[in-house]
């Protein structure tokens, strides 16, 4: 009896379950009144704990509170590691993800993209008395970078036969690159060129390859048939394009003021597609 | 959905058989080196001097008292960067991630099989100490002669589940990029976004060497006792 009666609950919370899962997301974001974005928190200036404040601050983040503004809820921000975003999201614990989100071939076959938020590429710095000033200079010599993301695969495809060292965090990658612990440290352009601002006078020990080892297009992870949340975060990106908004989130991540110093903003928030 | 297959061919199986290996590896070198070393502490704690027993206490609290994460991040980023230039470079050529792995699984696993060979040798009557030094054999004599063979096998079945434990540990190697078994199943699982296969296939190997490592201790067991 004690069994069946625990098999009973287990059925019983499998289809409790199921249920919700099958439930339109957009109308259960609505019922519960929050958005919950993943996001990784550790990759400046998309995602990062502001010093001084102690908050989660960013482009993505701010993104994610207009989005949650546009839905009239609550922007919930959790933070995930690199390798988790897309189980989490899969697995519903995560509405949304905003997360330094690579937008790929592969990866359309498990979940689906917002509008492309972002557009950049992948770069390598390297330490001057390694001697390597090209990409292809690196064959045979260890690189370092982030695990779980799009770094690894594209680095291994740019220089065949290079060895890759993957970590938790891009900031081990990158603490190991100081520590001289390989010769390359691997990262999105963005992240990476905002690393090598934070080494103030180490500077000129130091050399951003000039290639891009990929083009990257970020953009949010949506899961898979959830046409009604896709619409929805759409519209608010477009809205937010239209107004200015998205513009200006741009300028004050990636400006002049940032970090990353971009002059310019040389793409827009209006396309879902990708070159293949 | 479930489909093993793609793992047992091509370059997902060679990263998780390296993977594998490497994990073994990363077990018996550890248990080369940490076995001697549990010897020497447990000594030092039965020594007869009051310095002596203090640093064996020390070494024992002061590992087992901390996270063997932050031994592994230690070990990697930490301690390396206290040596002198040249020495750096050297071992930054090399294989840094699998040697300060090591450095950390030895010193870790040593702790605890410090205090189990311990118990062993307190489990030796002790008119065989005296009588050994009675007839005129040194403190250190006595026990490498007469005491620590006999105490290592009653401390085996103890010494074989640190074993287990110590394999189990290896997994944590991951985090300072050592490729193991962790570390390629995450590759795997980054690669083919194939999560439940690759963590099945990881469980299956972990559950199998522990298995192994378990049936060698009840056997032990059987006969020590």
């Amino acid at each position: 009896m004690q069994t069946r009666l625990h098999f009973a609950a287990l059925l019983f919370t499998s289809i409790a379950f199921t249920q919700v899962a099958q439930a339109d997301q957009l109308a259960t974001i609505k019922a519960k009144g929050e958005l919950v974005c993943g996001t990784l928190g550790t990759d400046e200036p998309n995602s990062f704990i502001d010093a001084k404040s102690r908050q989660l601050v960013g482009y993505e983040v701010d993104l994610c509170r207009a989005i949650a503004q546009g839905l009239g809820v609550k922007a919930v921000v959790k933070q995930l590691a690199v390798a988790a975003r897309i189980p989490e999201l899969q697995q519903g614990r995560i509405d949304i993800l905003t997360a330094s989100l690579t937008h790929n071939k592969e990866r359309e076959a498990l979940i689906d993209f917002s509008l492309s938020t972002f557009y950049t590429g992948q770069r390598v710095l390297v330490k001057k008395s390694s001697n390597i000033t090209t990409v292809a200079g690196l064959a045979g010599k260890k690189v370092l970078t982030v695990k779980g993301g799009t770094q690894e695969p594209n680095i291994r495809k740019a220089v065949p036969g290079v060895d890759v060292v993957t970590f938790e965090t891009a900031g081990q990658a990158y603490l190991g690159l100081q520590q001289g612990k390989g010769v390359g440290y691997v990262d999105d352009e963005v992240s990476l060129l905002n690393n090598y601002a934070k080494l103030g006078t180490a500077q000129k020990d130091y050399l951003v390859l000039p290639q891009n080892i990929s083009q990257e297009v970020f953009a949010f992870g949506i899961r898979k048939g959830e046409k009604g949340v896709k619409t929805a975060v759409d519209q608010v990106l477009r809205g937010l394009e239209k107004s200015g908004e998205a513009e200006k989130l741009f300028f004050k991540w990636y400006g002049p003021t940032s970090n990353v110093k971009f002059e310019k903003r040389t793409f827009k928030i209006e396309s879902d597609k990708i070159d293949a | 959905m479930f489909d093993l297959n793609f793992l047992l061919s091509g370059d997902y199986r060679d990263w998780l058989v390296s993977g594998l290996l490497l994990s073994l590896q990363l077990m018996g070198i550890t248990l080369l080196l940490a076995l001697p070393l549990a010897c020497g502490v447990a000594m030092l704690r039965l020594a007869p001097s009051r310095l002596l027993n203090g640093l064996g206490a020390a070494y024992v609290e002061l590992i087992r008292n901390v996270p063997l994460l932050a031994h592994f991040l230690f070990w990697y980023f930490g301690a390396p960067e206290l040596l002198p230039e040249t020495w750096k470079e050297r071992l930054y050529a090399g294989n840094i991630e699998a040697a300060s792995a090591i450095a950390a699984l030895t010193l870790y696993t040593a702790a605890y099989m410090a205090e189990d060979i311990r118990s062993g040798i307190r489990a030796i009557p002790a008119q065989q100490f005296e009588a050994g030094r009675a007839l005129g054999f040194s403190f250190l004599a006595t026990m490498r002669l007469c005491i620590v063979p006999q105490a290592l096998r009653l401390a085996a079945p103890p010494l074989l589940s640190q074993t287990l434990t110590l394999w189990q540990n290896t997994s944590i190697a991951t985090v300072i990029g050592v490729a193991e078994l962790m570390y390629q199943t995450q590759r795997v699982e980054a690669a083919s976004f194939r999560s439940v296969e690759a963590f099945v296939f990881a469980s299956a190997a972990y559950l199998a060497v522990s298995l192994l490592i378990a049936g060698l201790a009840a056997v032990l067991q059987r006969k020590v006792s």
